[in-house]
């Protein structure tokens, strides 16, 4: 498709670029678009104690952009990209990752995203720890970060495409001066503009296929900041990568740990999951054996059909070939399909790429929707991209509206005669089209569950009470795609996610309910604890958590703790001190997460959140709503209240069984979220004490401020 | 004959997952298995059957999300 466009640069700002000390270019970068004002600013030691980096740093640079009452569509509201220490070393595997914050339209707080592509290594060898970008404008802009000519510019746009996908592969092309793989480009697309649930596309260049291929940083709608900022695309463009590139404090040491963790997982996921083969596709099939893969908006967790979106099909579809979204990563889980002919929208009948379908996609718009075709989800998961949509938002929140329309409490009257029937796959993606537009019902959808619910009420009189219940959305962002009834762990999990219910905080269905690993509360708190803080570090970092416990040392279970890969964290804390040069322990990460983890409770709590009240889910992650949930599964419900609780069931109705069962789980979540804030150092209210704050060094005057404004005398 | 995580294991007619892991003093670790391509779940490993000259990994899932 050939696309006459004009980019005419409005800003160019020459800088000379810091030698990389450490895994640290000790400086960030401020762009203010609304004035094209472009200045440099130092990292200090304090910041790299604190806040280690990536997320770290990003959360830091957005609590001063910030105050506790701006929005996400305000000027004010910065988006901050950056990597970490370990960020762009080609030897380790899963180091190449980028971590995006901004406040979050869906939530209204701050949202994180940690996405794969070669933006954040790119930006740091350039000479930035970390990109703050702030300010709006009228007109689409692009941002350039050239590290090989050492300049900034700010470039005024027009003709450009919409869609991510066409103008990803432009940018590349036009910024690469013959070396498309120096280039990576930050965009998103249409949907981003017209929904709340926008996502950015971060690419990395496939030299095998000659393309740009794409990650996405998904959750909570960064991409429509994004697009409201009138930002069209940030493009980092940087040269050659070594392990030198960082300049680690010792380079031996961290060849000699990268190359045994490389070789280790060469070696074992043939063995395992086939991840460079398959990606995260074998979960789908897992999942539906163990009852956990949701399906008609998580009603259920299994289906008949659901080998149909599996790892045996997918295998077929995916381009073979090495599918890694930094260099020389040996998971390499990025697969795609190559020569793919959508049967709907823009690109009907043209033959493209689509990278993906991972099994967060395979469940959101696959199982979730009742779609059980793999080339549907192909589709869904194409559009999303290209649109600039987050495919777990999308899934969450059409999978909201079937049930809503499977219930009357919409009908086509309201859909513009769509029928939103489970299982229908021309309306699903006809919802995604319209989302791109902002047209239709699809503009209502594209508002997020949370909105949804309010607008159905207002606008249709829905039955605001059931939806509640049956809305998969907390803090406003929409669930990612894992059953939690039965595992009180992994509701925690989601529930008490800091920026609402992901699963990369704390994954602990398996270890909760299949493995019965923590069947005491205080157990549960303690995961809840460790995992979420361990799986913060790798966002610290610039890294990717798949390497540590995705593919595990064969030796691993006659470990003390076989949950934790202890073997793995321990080649962690080695790799952090081969680049940083500081020396760390197994607790010392931990300890490095809390301070971070802890901020960003209280960042919460800055912008209106952050409380016991915050921490709330609906209902249907902890149990049935509806009589035909609990009667597909009576004989677990039955059994827990009758040897678990000691109920009479002898004369109860269905319903009668659903509200008692009901109190007792809810009354678990309050007992755990209990747990949890103690073994956190929390007060009863879910806020951190100020002995926490001062144990971690996050006792900043605006920290003590606000937490004595918010804690009077309840101090824990 | 079957490989059990590389290494050759006796294989009878009629042979589960299930009875596989009996054998085994460590079997409460595996949710899952893999027989060739194909992921069994526990749930599964008692009618599920191993072909003859499988190759068989066990896998204690503990990753995932």
């Amino acid at each position: 498709m050939m696309t006459e466009y004009k980019i005419e640069a409005i800003k160019t700002f020459d800088y000379k670029k810091p030698v990389i000390d450490k895994g640290y270019a000790n400086q960030t970068l401020l762009v203010d678009i609304s004035n094209s004002d472009i200045s440099i600013h130092p990292v200090t030691e304090k910041m790299k104690e604190v806040f280690i980096g990536g997320k770290g740093f990003d959360l830091w640079l957005l609590w001063n952009a910030v105050n506790g009452t701006t929005k996400w569509s305000d000027p004010d509201n910065a988006i901050c990209i950056a990597s970490g220490p370990m960020g762009g070393t080609p030897v380790y595997p899963g180091s190449g990752k980028s971590i995006v914050t901004t406040i979050s339209p869906l939530t209204g707080s701050v949202i994180d995203s940690n996405v794969g592509g070669y933006f954040g290594p790119y930006l740091k060898f350039s000479g930035f720890d970390a990109l703050q970008i702030r300010g709006k404008t009228q007109t689409d802009i692009v941002i350039l970060i050239d590290g090989i000519d050492e300049k900034i510019q700010i470039f005024e746009t027009s003709g450009l495409p919409d869609d991510s996908y066409a103008l990803s592969s432009i940018l590349t092309e036009h910024f690469a001066q013959g070396k498309p793989r120096n280039i990576s480009v930050v965009s998103t697309g249409p949907g981003a503009k017209h929904t709340l649930m926008g996502c950015l596309n971060f690419t990395w260049y496939d030299l095998k296929r000659k393309r740009a291929r794409y990650k996405q940083a998904g959750r909570g709608g960064i991409g429509s900041v994004f697009a409201d900022k009138c930002i069209k695309a940030v493009v980092a463009r940087w040269d050659r990568v070594s392990v030198n590139t960082n300049n680690p404090s010792d380079g031996i040491a961290l060849k000699e740990i990268g190359k045994k963790h490389s070789r280790e997982i060469v070696d074992l996921d043939p063995k395992q999951n086939e991840m460079a083969k398959i990606g995260t596709t074998h979960l789908v099939t897992i999942m539906n054996d163990f009852d956990l893969l949701p399906t008609h908006n998580f009603q259920y967790g299994q289906h008949p059909e659901a080998e149909n979106v599996g790892q045996e099909v997918y295998r077929r579809i995916f381009d073979t070939g090495y599918d890694g979204c930094w260099m020389g990563c040996t998971v390499a889980c990025s697969h795609g399909v190559k020569d793919f002919v959508p049967l709907t929208g823009p690109y009907r009948g043209e033959k493209v790429f689509v990278d993906g379908p991972e099994y967060e996609t395979i469940a959101g718009c696959g199982s979730n929707l009742g779609v059980f075709d793999p080339h549907t989800v192909v589709e869904m998961n194409f559009y999303c991209d290209a649109y600039g949509l987050d495919t777990i938002s999308v899934g969450t929140s059409i999978a909201f509206a079937m049930e809503c329309f499977s219930m009357n409490l919409i009908n086509e009257t309201h859909t513009g005669g769509i029928n939103l029937s489970f299982g229908n796959r021309s309306a699903a993606l006809e919802i995604v089209h319209q989302m791109a537009q902002g047209e239709g019902f699809g503009h209502i959808v594209g508002r997020g569950v949370r909105e949804m619910k309010s607008i159905l009420a207002r606008d249709y009189k829905a039955d605001l009470n059931i939806m509640q219940d049956i809305g998969m959305e907390a803090k406003g962002l929409e669930f990612s795609e894992y059953m939690t009834k039965e595992s009180l762990a992994q509701q925690g999990g989601y529930g008490l996610a800091l920026k609402g219910p992901q699963h990369d905080e704390a994954w602990l269905i398996f270890l909760d309910m299949v493995h019965n690993f923590m069947p005491s509360f205080e157990q549960k708190a303690e995961a809840l604890h460790w995992f979420p803080m361990f799986r913060t570090w790798f966002s610290l970092c610039g890294l990717c958590k798949l390497p540590w416990n995705d593919i595990i040392p064969e030796d691993n279970k006659d470990t003390q703790e076989p949950a934790k890969v202890m073997k793995h964290v321990e080649w962690y804390t080695q790799y952090y001190t081969a680049v940083t040069g500081r020396h760390t322990t197994p607790e010392g990460l931990i300890r490095m997460s809390e301070a971070v983890y802890n901020f960003q409770r209280i960042f919460n709590l800055k912008m209106g959140f952050g409380t016991r009240e915050h921490d709330n889910i609906p209902y249907r992650a902890m149990g049935p709503v509806k009589p035909v949930e609990y009667e597909s599964r009576h004989e677990r419900y039955d059994k827990e209240l009758v040897e678990k609780h000691h109920v009479d069931i002898t004369d109860m109705s269905t319903e009668d069984k659903i509200r008692t069962l009901r109190k007792f789980r809810e009354t678990l979540y309050e007992q755990l979220k209990d747990a949890v804030y103690k073994r956190r150092g929390w007060t009863t209210d879910g806020i951190p004490t100020i002995d926490t704050v001062t144990r971690l060094g996050i006792d900043f005057p605006e920290v003590l401020e606000l937490l004595n404004a918010k804690l009077g005398d309840d101090q824990g | 004959m079957i490989r059990v995580n590389g290494k050759r294991q006796f294989w009878y007619e009629g042979m589960t997952i299930k009875d596989l892991l009996e054998d085994l003093e460590d079997s409460h670790h595996y949710a899952v298995i893999r027989i060739n391509n194909k992921h069994v779940s526990r749930p599964y490993f008692e009618k599920t059957l191993i072909p003859d000259n499988s190759e068989v990994f066990l896998i204690s899932l503990i990753a995932g999300g």
